[in-house]
């Protein structure tokens, strides 16, 4: 049989090992899909939209907050000094929106200056309904009778106040709502929450279904089995490549499972298909390459699938597969850049929130396939020597 | 086949006699199988095979026989070249064997010491395994799996796994992974260590058969009964030295052990001793209670000429008993101390 006949029958033998063993099954197909449809369930559930309002006081900040507290939709309100914070937990869908109101709001506009009201929305469908609301009220609130009520209510003669109503008029105009639509890394407004779910339970199970498996390279060392294929007119090389695509093939049976049983159930948007198609198989490369370095590192197979389950769960909650990554401070976030799953979460949903193509994410992909490189050259320099040093006969 | 305690234990001609002087068969070279020369390795500060020379050829059975840690699994490996010597030569059909050509392997079909196969995998799923990894493909490899569960008596589980498999179901199956390409020679380590005895027959009388198609067979054990009825020629291993090798007659000749006939003899044994004394081939003769007691090089050869001779002298035979010192004789004389600790 031709060198790449072997290799074939090697990874071919890796994945039938896999696919029968019930546990893997489990691990593998049904407990990840459970998961999706449990963060799914959580993240899309129409909990009340979540306002952040940064009010220094002030008369008009004070009556869109009683509007807002008035209106039609159910609203929380998170009241906070910190504009900065609150716009980022927008950033992370944490918030729906934020609204800003300057200090000297009132004076501003009874100067006629110029005034900015911040406001920040999530790309969610509830972030635009509050965008929406919030556009209206601050109109009224900021609309003349409105202003000529307060002159009023301060004490002016109405008279005075509605002549300064008049002067007042061409002001309005200059007051601006600054509207910015935030959650640049996130998803269009149509998103679900299985859309979150999907792409970082498919990194992060395929890492830890790859790692956990890393048990069977080493069971075959102790099996003599290692030994026996080295008996056999198969070359170390065909050896190593074949337990590669066994791994690598496991990877992508059950990430491209993940992958469309998502599609199908939950209906979940994966982007540009030629482009999953390849963050998986980088995604399932590096996986292989990792379980293959574990499987040459330990001697013992309960040892290297139980650490290799808690380093792949522990590289998952760093690369944001956990928990989306815009959660993380600076610093977290730096380190998740040294994970794999930070980058295939990233290519993952650059596919969904820009429509973009392959073309796009070759950044991710190309950091990616340095891991998978890396790992994988790794693995088989010290296979080769595991292989071929004198082993108990 | 050559039973140990046979009277007959030359029905098969042992090959080749003269190991030393070069195989010939009809005059002309026959081409060694196998062609160990000195390999030595060390682990460590265990000098674990210590310069091991010998040769098996084609359709030979040579045993290698010794004890616990004699270093025979260690041959094997670097036979197998799966382990480096740390000097020798070994050569499989004119190959040399090193860990990294595969040209040579292609001849050998090795047989671990300990059952080397996937337990979460079926009988036939494992041999087909394997037999990809031999070259073997398509039809060719379905018929031949076909074969190899017969040969092994594993047709009617050939699709349970082999982890459902008895010790000795497996002990087989190890085997037949090891012929599925009809290797030049066939290397057992230690093929029946830890198997029921049916098991075990089943074992020998297979390994019987394929040496009777002409299969070379490296056979190593520590069992002395197997190597007496399996092996053409037997090697003695202890402490990583080759002590001894030759035909088991050889062998037990080499360390002075001879073979003893025992005649019952009713009549006068007087003229009967007489008669036998002087026979060729006969080293000593004496009386006992009830016949004579002879001690020779050879019993086989001369049985019919020293029962003549008694009759010839008037006496009439009642009983015959040949008594052939065994390996565990030779062992003990070669080493000073018994094959099975
Ligand atoms: N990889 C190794 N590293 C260190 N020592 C080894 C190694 N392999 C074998 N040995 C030692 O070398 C000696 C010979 O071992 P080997 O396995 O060849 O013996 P054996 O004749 O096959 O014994 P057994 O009948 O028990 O199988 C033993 O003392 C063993 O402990
Ligand atoms: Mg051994």
């Amino acid at each position: 049989m031709s060198n790449t006949g072997k290799v074939w029958a090697v990874g071919a033998m890796n994945s039938r090992r896999f696919l029968r063993e019930r546990s893997n099954l489990f691990f593998a197909f049904v407990f990840p899909l459970a998961l999706i449809l449990i963060i799914g369930l959580q993240f899309g559930g129409d909990a009340a939209p979540r306002l952040g309002v940064v009010d220094p006081g002030g008369d008009i900040a004070g009556i869109v907050s009683e509007q807002l507290a008035a209106a039609q939709l159910d609203i929380t309100i998170v009241r906070s000094d910190d504009a900065g914070s609150l716009v980022e937990r927008v950033e992370s869908t944490d918030l729906d929106a934020a609204i800003v109101f300057p200090p000297d709001l009132d004076d501003t506009i009874a100067r006629g200056d110029e005034a900015t009201i911040g406001f920040t929305t999530a790309n969610t469908t509830a972030g635009q309904q509050l965008a929406t609301l919030v556009d209206d009220i601050l109109a009224r609130a900021l609309a003349v009778p409105t202003v000529e009520q307060l002159a009023v209510e301060r004490g002016a003669d109405p008279a005075q106040a509605a002549a300064a109503a008049a002067r007042l008029e061409p002001t309005l105009a200059r007051i601006e709502v600054a509207t910015v639509t935030t959650g640049d890394r996130l998803f269009p407004s149509d998103i679900e929450g299985y859309d979150v779910a999907a792409p970082s339970t498919l990194v992060l199970f395929v890492f830890v279904n790859g790692l956990a498996g890393s048990y069977a390279l080493i069971q075959s060392r102790q099996l003599g089995i290692s030994s026996r294929m080295m008996s056999t007119p198969t070359s170390v090389r065909s050896i190593i490549f074949g337990e590669a695509l066994g791994r690598l093939s496991i990877g992508l049976i059950q990430g491209g499972y993940i992958l469309l049983a998502t599609l199908v159930v939950f209906g979940v948007n994966w982007g540009d298909p030629l482009g999953a198609t390849i963050i998986l198989v980088m995604v399932a490369a590096v996986s292989a390459g990792a379980s293959m370095c574990f499987g040459v590192l330990f001697s013992n197979p309960e040892q290297a699938s139980g650490i290799g389950v808690v380093v792949a769960l522990g590289f998952g909650a760093l690369g944001g597969a956990m928990m989306p990554i815009e959660l993380f401070s600076d610093t977290l976030e730096t380190i998740a850049r040294f994970t794999p799953h930070f980058w295939a979460i990233d290519a993952f949903a650059e596919l969904v929130r820009h429509d973009a193509s392959i073309t796009d994410i070759g950044t991710q992909l190309g950091v990616l396939g340095l891991f998978a490189v890396g790992f994988l050259l790794f693995a088989a320099w010290r296979m080769r020597i595991v292989l071929t040093r004198p082993g108990r006969a | 086949m050559r039973g140990g305690d046979d009277a007959e234990p030359h029905a098969r001609v042992a090959w080749p006699t003269a190991p030393a002087s070069g195989p010939c068969r009809g005059g002309a070279p026959i081409d060694p199988v196998l062609e160990v020369d000195g390999i030595s390795k060390r682990f460590g500060e265990l000098q674990a095979v210590d310069s091991v020379t010998f040769r098996v050829a084609p359709g030979e059975t040579y045993g290698l026989l010794g004890p616990n840690g004699a270093g025979k699994s260690t041959c094997i490996s670097m036979i197998a070249a799966l382990l480096t010597p740390d000097a020798g030569t070994i050569r499989v059909l004119g190959q040399e064997m090193t860990t990294s050509s595969t040209a040579g392997r292609a001849q050998i079909g090795l047989v671990p010491q300990e059952v080397a196969v996937y337990p979460d995998l079926t009988a036939r799923e494992n041999l087909r395994f394997f037999g990809r990894l031999y070259d073997i493909t398509g039809g060719a490899l379905n018929t031949r799996v076909d074969q190899i569960l017969d040969v092994i008596g594993l047709t009617e589980r050939a699709d349970d796994r082999s982890s459902e498999f008895s010790g000795g179901m497996n002990r087989r199956l190890n085997i037949g992974i090891g012929l599925l390409h009809q290797p030049q020679l066939l290397i057992l380590d230690e093929p029946t260590v830890g198997v029921d005895p049916q098991s075990r027959n089943a074992i020998l009388d297979s390994v019987e058969q394929l040496s009777a198609e002409g299969m070379a067979v490296l056979y190593t054990t520590h069992y002395m009964e197997e190597a007496e009825r399996l092996c053409d020629r037997i090697g003695i291993i202890d402490a990583g030295k080759l002590k001894a090798e030759g035909t088991r007659r050889e062998l037990t000749t080499s360390v002075g052990e001879r073979d003893r006939v025992q005649v019952g003899v009713s009549g006068s044994l007087e003229p009967a001793l007489d008669a036998v004394r002087h026979l060729d081939g006969v080293t000593s003769a004496s009386t006992t209670d009830d016949g004579i007691t002879l001690i020779t090089d050879d019993a086989g050869p001369i049985l019919a000429r020293v029962l003549d001779a008694i009759t010839g002298a008037g006496g009439s035979v009642t009983t015959v008993e040949v008594s052939q010192p065994d390996l565990e004789a030779v062992f003990l004389h070669l080493t000073g101390k018994a094959l099975r600790d």
